[in-house]
């Protein structure tokens, strides 16, 4: 009898199902290796779906043209159910309203659990989580192996390392990043316990831990002169790849550049002897899968987020797409933990910061660029850089609150 | 048709359709006022209610069977609200709640179901609201969410607060009062027609002549709108006391309600009811006193507010009637359409154009322009523009800061490099020079290559054009990179002679240097290809006459090159004018504004202001004043040199 009646009804929940089928469309600004490894994933859990209505489906946006998208579709109710993006925006869009949905709903203790706490961190927002953590990115030290037999630990070591290495008129540097970009400063100012806010978020730009991490730079570049002047990326990229840079502070995006002649290895950012041996803590960005607060499936969208954030599929992001995910429990598995990169970035990752995002951030960057540039070009102390940097920042972030 | 073209007729349809624009949207205006009236009343007494309600539960702690309690308590003696709801964050639970759904099994207290997540998603809205205010020390998100549902009723939502942190959410549903007041339509229409019949009977005795007529229908125009105004103020006034007497008969009821309540739970009694009446960040409103009465003096504040923006609406409304009525009085309307009925055919053919620019074109450039009378921000993109209005205030702003420069302790000028008119002042030298470079360069070139029997010319001419067929966004970048401090090639030049090399990014002067020698790179093949084919087109004969006639070579180039280059060269100078003023790429790729703002030019300054300040209303208002200036600009130019009739 039962049976008969599953016979009757089955036939008629499929047709619902069929109806109702829901496509989650997720929308991504990767390409090459990443994408395909993206995809992957999609497939398979499209596999373990077929049976139920919902079927995955991804779009690459081209990057230049990601963020406008999001914030001109989404808003509008045209956008996917399904978005990844760094976390530097996030603040931005949940200001702007309607872009990104609020999940602490979903979430229980596991979940949340299994990420490196602080790319759980990147993704809250005035207390409120908005996605989860998908990869990670900062900088770490790469050095030239020929030049650098074993990887200095603290900050004294590489100065005399780096000495050794330097010959300026030759071109031949010890240390070679892009150390007048505030995004790469960041990592020595969070050694000495620097910040760009305190919470509010109030700028504080010109607090003096950041000044006394911009005189230890100076000393670096000035009275140890183991820098290069006006470090651009392609002259980093140069240097090192000629072989006349010891050190170099990057990224994985640096990694796909450096010649095949090199020989070089990873290892974690020194500590600093001024900062009282405290590490280097770069800022870091991280990947986050958002829902869209126009989705009409968020149940199984979360789903798919969920899964897509899990073991197996950030194994496949991290072997095949050579990214570096921000699951904990990934870097456990054999394959993975045998992988020198990914291991040493993992480790570079248990000091690293979340860049803030909040959307004041994005006036931080024009005035601390300008700071950057008088204090490594002589034309001002630290100090009075920076405090002219608070002063615009101050006046930019008092201009967007006026009521 | 000839002989309705009289000009009594013209002026009565002209005043008919004036006044019906005019008092038609005075009506339409009173009667949104008179439901916004109504609408905010309620939500007003619902506010009381609510924050009364809250203050009570804030007073429990926020959860527990008291809360249940005084819920039910709450609920019964507020037969008007549909429905409370009191949501506490830990454990995600319902903790009290009448809505007809929440019975039997589904009972508060319980967990939130799945489906549920709006009500936890807005309970974390207004706590993140509270402490964003507070933190920021401003009041610019909502701490009570006011909320229309479809279903005509309306739902507000207030954060409970135990020791400082919210920590929970008391949300109440009541329906949405729909009488609201309707203004007479007869009033509406004795201003309509009176001014139509009296005109009438006037132009009976003016006679058919022109301006008495006008002076007529526009005098009628005036007192129609005028009067109804002064009707809406009255009907608003009205209705702004009937409300604040409501909202005083609320406040007392629910403070004899909470009393009641707080002392049959034996919990603190001391209220304040007037702070129960308050907006939507929960500041009082200060118009209703703890006892309930009405505080005069704000309510008059108030009513004086209202007759201002009366005042205002009456003013535009009458500009545009009197526009409409001479439009039409005066013949323009009618003569329009007669063009439009002979040209029938052109008009369809031009159409699809013509909807095309209105939507592509001047439908973004007049949210341009409105949005630049706004305070838009990145923090009010949800706004409406009416809501972020501030009028002129960006253009006083922008055009009314003088602080231009300031001595420094020891005596040295220092800019104000954002300042307006310093950006101005670069992308006024920048145009000159960079134009001056281009036809400079480019005449001579131009000159040289139309040198008579020059061998392989052809290849210099296609080898001169290439830096303009280049993308020059990879121009710039190039450029940018020849000038660096180190390893850049123009200071390895530089070094070969033995001299110091340059920080270029470093002073403004040699910085500007960079942007200009990169863009003077670019324009120059354009000026060089249009002199060479005004060159060209010169006859030969000319410079032979010249010659018997003993004219030198600069007297030929003054007297027959120069001025036959001139229909070709003046359009160039133009387009390359505004071109160059608004040349984004290479000032924001070369300089980036460096050093600190000093190169920047007005449109990458304005960029700046939207993409990087996030303020979209300034930088809108600074978008509009650079159109203005290329507006005067290209008027007095063609002013000058009638030069478009030469194309």
């Amino acid at each position: 009898m039962i049976r008969k009646i599953l016979g009757f009804i089955a036939p008629v929940l499929l047709f619902a199902t069929i109806s109702k089928a829901a496509e989650i469309v997720v929308w991504h600004a990767y390409r090459a290796e990443e994408k395909a490894a993206l995809e992957k994933v999609v497939a398979i859990y499209n596999s373990t779906k077929a049976a139920s209505d919902v079927k995955v489906t991804t779009l690459a946006v081209p990057y230049d043209a990601f963020a406008d998208k999001i914030t001109a579709a989404v808003p509008r109710g045209k956008g996917p159910d399904i978005f990844i993006y760094a976390q530097d925006r996030l603040g931005g869009w949940i200001e702007a309203g309607s872009t990104v949905e609020p999940i602490d709903f979903y979430l229980d203790k596991a979940t949340t659990s299994r990420f490196i706490p602080t790319t759980m961190e990147a993704m809250t927002y005035r207390g409120t989580i908005y996605g989860l953590p998908l990869n990670y990115k900062c900088i770490t030290m790469i050095y030239n192996k020929k030049l650098v037999a074993t990887p200095p630990k603290t900050s004294g070591e590489l100065v005399t390392v780096c000495k050794k290495l330097t010959n300026a008129p030759a071109g031949k540097f010890g240390l070679v990043y892009s150390y007048a970009d505030f995004y790469y400063h960041a990592a020595l100012m969070n050694a000495f316990g620097g910040r760009v806010f305190d919470p509010g978020p109030k700028p504080v730009m010109n607090n003096p831990e950041n000044v006394k991490s911009l005189e230890l730079l100076m000393k670096w570049f000035k009275t140890d002169g183991i820098m290069p002047a006006e470090p651009s990326t392609a002259l980093v990229t140069s240097l090192f790849n000629e072989g006349k840079a010891g050190f170099v502070f990057s990224g994985p995006w640096f990694l796909g550049e450096i010649s095949k002649t090199i020989n070089y290895g990873l290892a974690p950012l020194p500590t600093i002897d001024e900062a009282g041996g405290k590490p280097m803590r770069p800022w870091m960005t991280v990947e986050g899968v958002y829902i869209t607060p126009g989705s009409k499936s968020k149940d199984a969208a979360f789903d798919f987020v969920k899964y897509l954030t899990d073991v197996p599929s950030a194994k496949v992001l991290a072997i095949e797409g050579r990214q570096t995910p921000a699951n904990a429990a990934i870097y456990n598995d054999p394959q993975v933990a045998a992988d020198a990169i990914l291991k040493a970035f993992r480790k570079q990752v248990e000091v690293a910061i979340p860049m803030p995002n909040v959307p004041e951030m994005t006036m931080v960057w024009s005035p601390a660029t300008t700071a950057m540039n008088v204090i490594t070009k002589g034309a001002g102390t630290p100090k009075a850089a920076m405090d002219d940097a608070q002063k615009a920042v101050l006046a930019s972030v008092a201009a967007l609150r006026k009521k | 048709m000839k002989a309705l073209s009289g000009h009594r007729l013209r002026f009565a349809v002209g005043l008919l359709l004036g006044a019906l624009v005019g008092v038609g949207i005075s009506y339409l205006l009173l009667k949104g006022a008179q439901a916004r009236e109504v609408q905010s009343r309620e939500e007003r007494r619902a506010m009381v209610s609510l924050r009364a309600l809250t203050d009570i539960i804030d007073r429990i702690g926020g959860t527990g069977d008291g809360v249940r309690l005084a819920v039910a308590t709450w609920q019964k003696s507020n037969p008007g609200l549909i429905s409370i709801r009191v949501l506490a964050f830990d454990g995600i639970s319902l903790e009290a709640s009448t809505a007809a759904a929440d019975s039997g099994d589904k009972a508060a207290p319980r967990r939130l179901a799945r489906d549920e997540k709006s009500i936890f998603d807005r309970g974390q809205r207004l706590r993140a609201a509270v402490e964003t205010n507070r933190d920021e020390g401003v009041s610019r998100k909502d701490e009570v969410e006011t909320e229309k549902l479809p279903d005509g009723t309306f739902s507000l939502a207030a954060p409970v607060e135990k020791d400082g942190a919210v920590i929970g959410m008391v949300e109440i549903t009541m329906p949405m009062s729909t009488n609201a007041p309707q203004p007479s339509i007869l009033f509406a229409l004795l201003c309509l027609l009176g001014p139509v019949i009296i005109f009438f009977g006037l132009s009976l005795v003016i006679g058919d002549r022109k301006i008495p007529l006008a002076i007529a229908a526009a005098v009628l125009m005036l007192v129609s709108l005028i009067g109804y105004g002064m009707y809406s103020v009255k009907t608003i006034e009205a209705d702004g006391r009937a409300s604040e007497s409501a909202v005083a008969r609320q406040i007392t009821a629910q403070a004899s309600d909470a009393t009641s309540l707080l002392t049959s739970m034996s919990l603190d009694t001391s209220i304040t009811p007037a702070s129960w009446d308050a907006d939507q960040f929960r500041l009082p409103r200060g118009l209703i006193t703890d006892t309930g009465s009405i505080n005069e003096a704000t309510l008059a504040a108030r009513n004086s507010d209202n007759s201002h923006q009366v005042r205002n609406v009456v003013m535009a409304l009458i500009i545009l009637t009197l526009a409409i009525m001479m439009l039409i009085g005066f013949g323009a309307v009618s003569h329009v359409f007669f063009t439009i009925r002979k040209h029938d055919q052109a008009y369809l053919y031009s159409l699809p154009a013509m909807l095309g620019m209105l939507i592509l074109v001047f439908f973004p450039f007049i949210y341009g322009i409105a949005l630049s009378f706004s305070d838009k921000t990145i923090y009010s993109t949800n706004k409406s523009i009416a809501e972020t209005w501030v009028g002129v205030k960006n253009y006083i702003q922008i055009l009314g800061d003088f602080h231009i420069a300031s001595q420094a302790a020891d005596g040295a000028l220092v800019f104000n490099y954002k300042n307006f008119y310093w950006t101005f002042y670069v992308t006024f030298m920048w145009t000159i020079s960079n134009v001056a470079i281009g036809v400079l360069v480019g005449l001579i070139l131009a000159l040289i290559l139309n040198t008579k029997g020059f061998a392989i010319r052809p290849v210099y001419r296609v080898l001169l054009i290439l830096p303009w067929a280049m993308p020059n966004y990879i121009t710039a970048l190039i450029w940018k990179g020849m000038f660096h401090r180190q390893f850049g090639v123009i200071n390895m030049i530089i070094e070969m002679f033995g001299g110091q090399g340059i920080s270029w990014f470093d002073r403004p002067f040699t910085s500007f240097l960079t942007a200009l020698a990169t863009n003077g790179w670019l324009s120059f093949p354009f000026m060089m290809v249009v002199s060479l084919g005004a060159l060209q087109s010169i006859p030969a004969e000319l410079y032979e006459a010249a010659r018997v006639d003993g004219a030198s070579r600069w007297q030929q180039f003054r007297a027959i090159t120069l001025p036959s280059l001139k229909p070709a060269l003046i359009p160039a100078i133009i387009l390359s004018v505004v071109w160059t003023f608004n040349m984004f790429n290479i000032v924001y790729l070369v300089t980036a504004g460096q050093p600190a703002y000093s190169t920047e030019i007005l449109i990458t300054q304005a960029y700046k202001f939207a993409f990087e300040q996030y303020q979209y209303g300034y930088a809108a208002a600074y978008s509009t004043v650079i159109f203005g200036i290329l507006l005067v600009y290209g008027t007095i130019q063609n002013k000058i040199t009638r030069a478009t009739e030469s194309i």
